[in-house]
């Protein structure tokens, strides 16, 4: 892992200097690590639109990269925040299931993705507050549905929903 | 999304420029010629106190500039960095510097306890003075950090907010704290640390839309 993080890092660098294959390698190297990031912590079907939302901020905001740092806590915290985004904007489409089709990661590669991983987020908030966000923005769960299963009245369920997404907007850079 | 995620990092890569990165160090330089500007400045319209260095500050005058300064350090060194995000970064520094400021305004409103004119104490002739100069004085800082967020990007706009206001008015307070010889606990805890409150309140409120990326 220590050498895959060494060998993006270095790509960045190449990149900011304007090296378009090092540049290309970095994105499809990026694109693989995103889509095992949002790996069952969006639907399936808005995985691929959230992989290209977070590749154009990182096209756009490649400048804010530090080459004497490490780049996957970069490109960690960036996903983080379009993720909050994204949780934001979602509500529940017909097509919303999930699945285990994904590749899982590697041992080392796990190691990395669970300190990232958005689960950290998720457990620094209150448990009834990111179940709710789990079962209504991710599993795609009316807020109708949700009330039901946990037993909390519709705008009980919409207020936990707010103040998660509200803490969860604070803690792209600090939870792990 | 329309195109194919190859696609897209084709176009990504023939569009690429070489880009400069953002050094933090370039921030802080920026910042401190910001702060030296806006004590230049005070030092030009209102005149610095020169009790400050031929030894006539009292103890209390020196611990409230201090603590503003070292708050606006700890709140501008986190700003700077939330411009380049990274998981791992920590911005707590800012909330124990403010804890200890806020024992500043406490300790005020206690010693008036008892007291047999206590509004008098506080509606000092010279409070709302302190307070518009401070918050002018911290203009220039606020716009540096703003500017330097926005070619940034802040994960935590509501925090960046937040911290940008506490750090320029904390900077501002401590600045045009050189100029102003009342030494009062009530006058020091009160009117120079206001502005640092009414800054939290408004880069709180006001910046996190316009820090949003």
């Amino acid at each position: 892992m220590m050498a895959e993080e060494e060998t993006l890092a270095e790509l960045m660098r190449l990149a900011q200097g304007g090296d378009r294959q090092a540049y290309t390698a970095l994105l499809t190297e990026s694109q693989r690590w995103l889509e095992r990031f949002f790996n069952r912590r969006c639907a399936p079907g808005n995985r691929d639109d959230l992989v290209q939302e977070v590749l154009i901020a990182v096209h756009n905001k490649r400048a804010t990269y530090d080459p004497a740092r490490p780049y996957l806590p970069w490109l960690a915290a960036i996903a983080r925040y379009r993720w909050v985004d994204h949780l934001r904007s979602v509500y529940r489409k017909a097509e919303q299931e999930l699945t285990d089709g994904d590749v899982p990661a590697g041992s080392g590669e796990g190691a990395m993705l669970a300190r990232l991983s958005l689960d950290r987020m998720l457990a620094q908030i209150p448990e009834q507050q990111a179940r709710v966000i789990a079962w209504v923005k991710i599993e795609g769960l009316s807020i109708r549905e949700a009330a039901v299963r946990s037993g909390q009245s519709e705008s009980a369920v919409k207020v936990s929903i707010h103040r998660g997404l509200k803490k969860l907007s604070a803690l792209p850079e600090t939870a792990e | 999304m329309y195109k194919s995620t190859q696609t897209l990092i084709q176009e990504m890569a023939e569009d690429l420029q070489p880009v400069r990165a953002l050094r933090l160090r370039s921030g802080l330089l920026l910042l401190l010629a910001a702060v030296g500007l806006t004590v230049l400045g005070i030092a030009l319209l209102s005149g610095l106190w020169a009790g400050v260095w031929q030894g006539e500050a009292s103890a209390l005058f020196l611990t409230t500039n201090g603590l503003l300064l070292i708050l606006g350090c700890a709140a501008a060194s986190s700003v700077l960095r939330m411009a380049t995000p990274r998981v791992g970064n920590q911005h707590d520094g800012p909330r124990w510097a403010a804890l200890m400021l806020a024992v500043l305004p406490v300790a005020a409103v206690l010693s008036l306890v008892g007291h047999e004119h206590p509004l008098g104490e506080i509606a000092d002739p010279h409070g709302l003075q302190c307070f518009g100069a401070a918050m002018l004085a911290s203009l220039l800082s606020a716009a540096v950090l703003f500017y330097w967020l926005r070619r940034g990007a802040p994960v935590a706009p509501r925090t960046a907010g937040l911290y940008l206001g506490i750090a320029a008015t904390a900077l501002g307070s401590a600045a045009y704290g050189l100029a102003c010889p009342m030494d009062g606990p009530v006058h020091l805890g009160l009117w120079h640390v206001a502005p640092v409150a009414v800054g939290a309140l408004l880069g709180r409120y006001l910046l996190p839309p316009l820090l949003r990326w």
